[in-house]
């Protein structure tokens, strides 16, 4: 299949996107089926053409057609057939064609799964969703296409390749589980948009996204904890967020869509908080399309934004559409929107998920006031101030502890109100523990924060727990069971329940993760073979440092022998220093890159860093790192995906 | 060939349905399907409220009076079904 | 609405919509906030308060302290602007000529001390190829 194939294939799905969005604008005046099938036919040949023109890519990627300026770009004949295929997203347009691969997959996904249902919300699911399609086939048809054929007036030998700092299989995936997230929120957003066009706000149109939000969710929250992961493992800062603006694009959805999910069982079992759910979903859905303007218009200066390009202004312009389009239509529907019932209680459930939503709406505009701040403050007085991690963990870390002790106070309110006796009875362990916790720390003479958030976690910790030995214990005493079949069993029949509890707890073991940042130490210095050099309670002694040439790039390598204070061995660690192309003529095109070597343990990560090595080779210039706790984001991540999984398993209705 | 084969294939799928006569569409009794809906999302919530009285998280006053509330709405939601 | 939990709402917001704005014009670092700014600008006005810039570094101008490898000057290039600056930590993999760089610190006695250096991510969609055709490699010997 030859690369105008490719471009055609992205012509005709143009093409059709019009043509569904018409014939089901027009079925919906006419009500002739035959219709609404065109327009379903349609919708499935546009997700076709974009296979085709994606697989065609792909080939291309492959089998390293360099007339094709993409693959030159992005791939040379070393590149490993792996990255060839993960050069796919590597790039601007090849980016943008994948995300509208994605988004051609659910829409098949939705189509074929709702041919028999909620018949009178297809058509406007549909059309929003071509609507979306569009925009992105204006893009890579018109301003940047993926198949643009190699501007040189020779025949190119050889690709650009691929940076060895993205050839890493996180690397790989990392962005491809992010846009899996970003597009799935599309879906609930149509239906969303749907259910407002229709006036059709009541319980079907929630259990039709329960599950696509639950799964974008966790698609979005792997997405970025990949993220940081690999920021921390490969990129030697030590860190694994940095409040940059693009980690920031993906964090401001997230947030709305965590809101989203909750908000959206009050919705179900008790309907109310339905403009709470549309505002929700609206903002999710926006965010993610800002999210992608973010990373790609150049706007904000961040170590992973791109220059300046055309495709700002339109992306911009997208989202105001979105915006304007979907809380018009809300703001005409008002009256049906509204729930009939009211919260009743501050003590109830609902009034819990209340402010839950209220606060991660808040936190989301904290980040998002700080990320464009020097849009704002630019506007305001001329000056472009930005804002780096301290004023992001200013803000966000009293919001976050506040949400902390949301997550174990709200599985104990009851739905409509929980009496006093009742509030007594279910807070009365957790607080206790969590206060002798805080004594505890106090006396140890920790910081305020540090001393609320292990607090806190301790707090949940027994909270969520008190929760799954009552559940147990009433089936144990019931069908006489075993602990563990009981347990087994109790999750099985309640699996959003206590799939839910278990994200919680995941998020609390990341918080603990978090807390650990607090106790951070770190030392750079130059040191000599033989010599030793103590950060914090360890030593670090140089044994060796030697040179090795390897088949794709040379290595200086150091070997620290850590011991601790009384002198015990600990580990040794080999952090290297490589150049890529070593042999390229070309300084400039000779990559080094600072292979880390980290010891982690579940109470610390020792990070260590070899920066580079003095012109007589006597002497290593090392970074190291104390980072106690880390791995329990980690940890925290893993728990929250089995949660998630747990969450979605499907029940026999 | 192929490729023209491949391009013009989904557009003749989906084009097909102009050449059937008109089809006025029936609309399935949508208000009995929502009410069905309802009526599985109340029988949920009272075993959720059992739930919550086993475990001890409810007094069993606010249990019997929200069980009561809830089987009463079920009755009225089965009601209409039944006159659909 | 609840009276009460309308008030608990109003209160909440107002609470933490104020604390926004506290941090926003006391930040409790000063490394918190830093004036995004130009680097003709600096130079004319001499701006001494923390300060943000984006750059090239200029080719050939990477000085490393033979004493202390990690002290390191080089010349930051925007448009024709050129400023010296000094950064004294571990240098990022990407730092070489040619790179796109922010650095953020202080202007002292015509240097840029720098405390933080960044590099553009490796991904970067666009841009480093405006300059050269660089796929234009003969085939390398590995």
């Amino acid at each position: 299949m030859t690369p105008i194939a490719g471009g055609v294939a992205l012509n005709l799905a143009l093409g059709c996107s019009v043509l569904t969005i018409l014939a089901l604008l027009v079925y919906n005046r006419t009500l002739d089926h035959r219709l609404f099938l065109l327009g379903q036919r349609l919708g499935l040949a546009i997700s076709f053409f974009v296979f085709i023109s994606t697989f065609i890519l792909g080939y291309q990627l492959f089998t390293s057609n360099f007339d094709i300026d993409y693959v030159a770009r992005y791939t040379s004949y070393e590149t490993p057939n792996i990255f060839k295929i993960s050069a796919l997203w590597a790039g601007q347009s090849g980016s943008l064609l994948f995300w509208l691969f994605i988004l051609s997959i659910f829409n098949t996904i939705t189509i074929i799964q709702n041919q028999d249902r909620h018949l009178n919300l297809m058509p406007w699911v549909i059309i929003t969703m071509s609507v979306i399609q569009l925009f992105f086939l204006i893009l890579t048809n018109f301003i940047t296409n993926p198949f643009e054929p190699t501007q040189a007036d020779f025949i190119v030998q050889n690709g650009n390749g691929l940076n060895p700092l993205l050839q890493n299989i996180t690397m790989a995936i990392h962005p491809p589980t992010l846009y899996l997230g970003y597009v799935g929120f599309s879906v609930p957003f149509a239906f969303a948009f749907s259910a407002l066009v229709n006036k059709d706000i009541g319980a079907l149109w929630i259990r039709s996204i329960r599950r696509w939000t639950l799964v974008a969710w966790l698609f979005l929250s792997v997405g970025i904890i990949l993220g940081g992961w690999w920021a921390y493992q490969e990129l030697g800062w030590g860190g694994y967020w940095a409040w940059d603006p693009v980690e920031n694009a993906s964090f401001m959805p997230w947030l709305t869509a965590t809101a989203f999910l909750h908000s959206i069982i009050v919705q179900e079992k008790k309907d109310m908080l339905r403009v709470w759910n549309m505002v929700l979903i609206i903002l999710t859905f926006s965010l993610c399309i800002f999210g992608t303007f973010l990373t790609r218009s150049g706007v904000m200066s961040s170590v992973h934004s791109f220059t300046e390009s055309s495709l700002g202004p339109v992306f911009l312009s997208f989202v105001f559409i979105i915006l304007a389009s979907s809380f018009g239509l809300m703001f005409s529907r008002m009256k049906v929107l509204k729930s009939p019932r009211k919260i009743e209680s501050v003590s109830s459930r609902e009034s819990g998920f209340l402010f839950n939503n209220l606060i991660f709406v808040v936190m989301c505009f904290g980040v998002f006031w700080g990320t464009l701040f020097p849009v704002i403050t630019e506007a305001v007085n001329g000056n472009k101030i930005s804002v780096g991690p301290p004023f992001f963990n200013q803000i966000n870390i009293p919001i976050g502890l506040a949400l902390l002790a949301l997550t174990g106070i709200g599985p104990m309110l009851a739905w409509k109100g929980t009496s006093n006796d009742k509030l007594v009875q279910n807070f009365i362990f957790p607080i206790a523990f969590g206060l002798l916790t805080a004594l505890v720390l106090i006396i140890l003479k920790l910081t305020v924060y540090t001393v609320i958030s292990f607090s806190l976690c301790i707090f949940v910790v027994v909270a969520i727990s008190s929760e799954f030995i009552k559940g147990v214990r009433v089936r144990k005493n019931k069908f006489n069971e075993s602990i563990f079949i009981s347990l087994f069993k109790m999750i099985k029949k309640n699996r959003s329940r206590y799939g839910g509890y278990i994200v919680h707890l995941g998020i609390v073991l990341m918080f603990i993760g978090f807390t650990g940042h607090a106790f951070d130490k770190e030392k750079e210095f130059g040191i000599q073979i033989g010599q030793t050099e103590k950060v914090a309670n360890y030593n670090f002694e140089l044994i060796r440092m030697y040179e090795q040439e390897r088949s794709n790039h040379y290595a200086w390598i150091t070997d620290l022998r850590v011991t601790d204070i009384s002198g015990n061995f600990v580990t040794n660690l080999r952090p290297e220093k490589r150049v890529y192309f070593h042999k390229n003529p070309d300084v400039n095109k000779r990559q080094p890159h600072s292979e880390l070597d980290i010891y982690s343990t579940f109470n610390k990560d020792i990070y260590s860093i070899f920066s580079s090595v003095s012109s007589d080779n006597s002497t290593a210039f090392v970074k190291i790192m104390i980072n106690p706790l880390v791995k329990w984001v980690w940890i925290g991540g893993y728990v929250l995906a089995f949660g998630t999984i747990i969450a979605l398993w499907p029940r026999k209705d | 060939m192929f490729t023209l084969i491949i391009f013009a294939a989904p557009l003749i799928y989906s084009l097909q349905p102009l050449l059937l006569s008109r089809i006025n569409v029936v609309s399935k009794p949508y208000d009995k399907e929502i009410l069905k809906r309802k009526k599985i999302l109340l029988y949920r919530q009272i075993k959720e409220l059992e739930m919550e009285f086993d475990i001890g998280n409810l007094n069993k006053e606010d249990f019997l009076l929200r069980r009561s509330e809830i089987k009463a709405e079920v009755s009225e939601i089965i009601t209409r079904i039944k006159k659909k | 609405m609840n009276t009460k939990i309308f008030s608990l709402i109003v209160g909440v917001l107002s609470v933490i919509l104020f604390w926004i704005g506290w941090v926003s014009l006391n930040p409790s670092d000063e490394k918190a906030m830093a004036r995004f700014i130009s680097v003709e600008k600096l130079v004319n006005n001499e701006i001494s308060s923390r300060t943000k810039l984006g750059g090239i570094v200029k080719k050939g101008s990477i000085q490393i302290s033979k004493i202390n490898q990690l002290d390191c000057v080089f010349v930051l290039k925007e448009g024709s602007a050129e400023l010296v600056v000094n950064y004294s930590k571990t240098r990022p993999d990407l730092f070489k000529d040619g790179a796109e760089v922010i650095v953020t610190g202080e202007y002292r006695n015509g240097i840029f001390v720098a405390d933080e250096l960044q590099t553009k991510c490796a991904s970067r969609y666009e841009g480093d190829l405006r300059e050269e055709s660089n796929y234009k490699l003969e085939e390398l010997e590995i």
